[in-house]
């Protein structure tokens, strides 16, 4: 009977960088099609969704998707991590190949806004609605989290300075 | 009294404060101290460290979990987003000693420490596992008999089971949520895609229109299949969505029918007779009509 060498996969360059940035289960997937029939984002119509991504990647195209934003669509809902009967884990391949796309900064304006918050206030999201809104509701101008905390902020900025992401010039 | 660490995330403290205060409000009756956590900060969000770099991310959510182990209480969080991204960091860490040494001497730059010693939960599990529907019941002043509710629980509260303390008994057909708009009185039948996302967060920052095609869609099979008097979710970024979308499509014209939406704890402190300028005041689909019908003469309960 014919089979599918799953070990032969791993020659292909790109298996080893999503494997290396933890997506480990990429090479147990038989394409089953099981974590597709959930998913949000192929529900949504984006066309690199859980299944199709691990197809390309096994198969050895990395330049031809590497622009593509569906990845940045996944909400990270882990319903495929649920169903999926051979423990690939979906989600994590989806996370590796993000962070491949983002070392690469194949990611959007709008993404690098989040990062820069995130290194200043401690808040991916921010709002310049919010005091308003607080002392509207009858709370403080600011919540008691980083957002108005020096000590804090500087915490997260050690922890980012030390990270790979700051060699990305993106904070 | 149980203290319980409030983990406030982004969206509820800057978005939806009257959600916060919602929170601040409904569980000191219901035998819960609410701890804050000073200078705790995003969790971080999917889209941030956990796009780019896995021991960064593990830092960043083990300062946020430390915070609450200092003062030797669990968390709680009101978003769903906060709650996945914290739960798997900490499944992740204390199923390695090698990656929690990693974490630690990171840690260790900010005068930080992670034990592992507290753990991760959502609102609504604190609400249904550790409060329970009948103290619920006792502390209300309005009943929501004879009302129909469309649940959405949200996609992080259900999966993935593997790294969450409480789970459903079968996540694709989530009933807790249910129960808990059941001890208000509220009627909150299933529906076929009760368990579907609603395309908020990073699917809406990446592609608005793609995202709106699931919210649409769940919109207008709650319509036809329960014609609800309230949609009733326990996910900050579920709530936005279903709130603001829902305008969207009735501006465009895309729909003709308007559902008021309230996160759990907004439409409990109301049932227990607080202040909607406080804890319901903030939202795109008007509220006003059935908050007055919530808290009316009729419903005072004897």
């Amino acid at each position: 009977m014919p089979t599918v060498n799953l070990t032969q996969m791993n020659t292909h360059e790109i298996i080893q960088k999503v494997v290396e940035f933890g997506g480990d289960g990429v090479v147990k997937c038989i394409q089953c099609g099981a974590c597709a029939s959930i998913c949000p984002v192929s529900h949504a119509g984006f066309p690199l969704f859980c299944k199709q991504l691990i197809r390309k990647v096994q198969t050895g195209y990395e330049e031809e998707i590497l622009d593509d934003p569906s990845t940045w669509a996944c909400v990270a809902c882990n319903r495929c991590v649920e169903v999926c009967p051979r423990g690939v884990n979906p989600t994590e391949v989806i996370f590796a190949f993000r962070r491949i796309q983002a070392n690469e900064l194949a990611i959007s304006t709008s993404s690098l806004m989040s990062q820069s918050n995130l290194y200043e206030k401690g808040h991916a999201v921010l709002s310049g609605e919010s005091k308003k809104l607080r002392v509207k509701v009858g709370l403080p101008e600011n919540p008691p989290t980083s957002v108005n905390d020096e000590k804090a902020q500087k915490e997260i900025q050690t922890l980012l300075d030390n990270s790979p992401m700051a060699d990305l010039g993106i904070f | 009294m149980e203290k319980c660490g409030l983990y406030l995330g982004c969206n509820i403290p800057f978005k939806a404060p009257d959600i916060e205060q919602s929170l601040r409000q409904v569980f000191p009756p219901l035998g819960v101290e609410v701890v804050d956590l000073p200078g705790a900060s995003c969790c971080p969000a999917w889209g941030t460290a956990p796009s780019f770099d896995i021991d960064t991310w593990l830092a960043l959510s083990a300062r946020n979990i430390a915070l609450a182990e200092k003062q030797g209480v669990d968390v709680m969080t009101g978003c769903n987003s906060c709650f996945g991204v914290l739960s798997e960091a900490k499944h992740v860490i204390d199923a390695s000693a090698a990656k929690k040494d990693v974490v630690n001497e990171k840690l260790a730059t900010i005068d930080s420490a992670y034990a592992g010693s507290s753990k991760i939960y959502h609102i609504g599990h604190i609400l249904h596992e550790k409060i329970g529907t009948e103290k619920i019941k006792k502390n209300l002043r309005y009943s929501l008999d004879g009302l129909t509710a469309a649940v959405q629980p949200g996609c992080h509260l259900l999966w993935p089971t593997k790294s969450m303390e409480v789970t459903e008994e079968n996540p694709f057909f989530p009933t807790m949520l249910s129960d808990l708009c059941g001890a208000l009185g509220l009627r909150a039948p299933t529906y076929s895609n009760i368990e579907a996302c609603c395309g908020m967060g990073a699917m809406r920052s990446t592609d608005q229109e793609k995202s709106f095609i699931l919210a649409k869609e769940k919109l207008v099979r709650m319509k036809e299949e329960l014609n609800p008097d309230m949609i009733v979710t326990t996910c900050s970024s579920c709530y936005l969505q279903l709130d603001g979308a829902q305008k969207i499509f009735r501006d465009r014209g895309e729909i003709d029918f308007e559902i008021p939406v309230f996160y759990y704890t907004q439409l409990l402190a109301l049932c227990m007779g607080a202040d909607p300028a406080e804890v319901a005041c903030i939202s795109d689909t008007p509220r006003a009509a059935i908050i007055a019908e919530i808290q009316s003469e009729q419903r005072r309960m004897k």
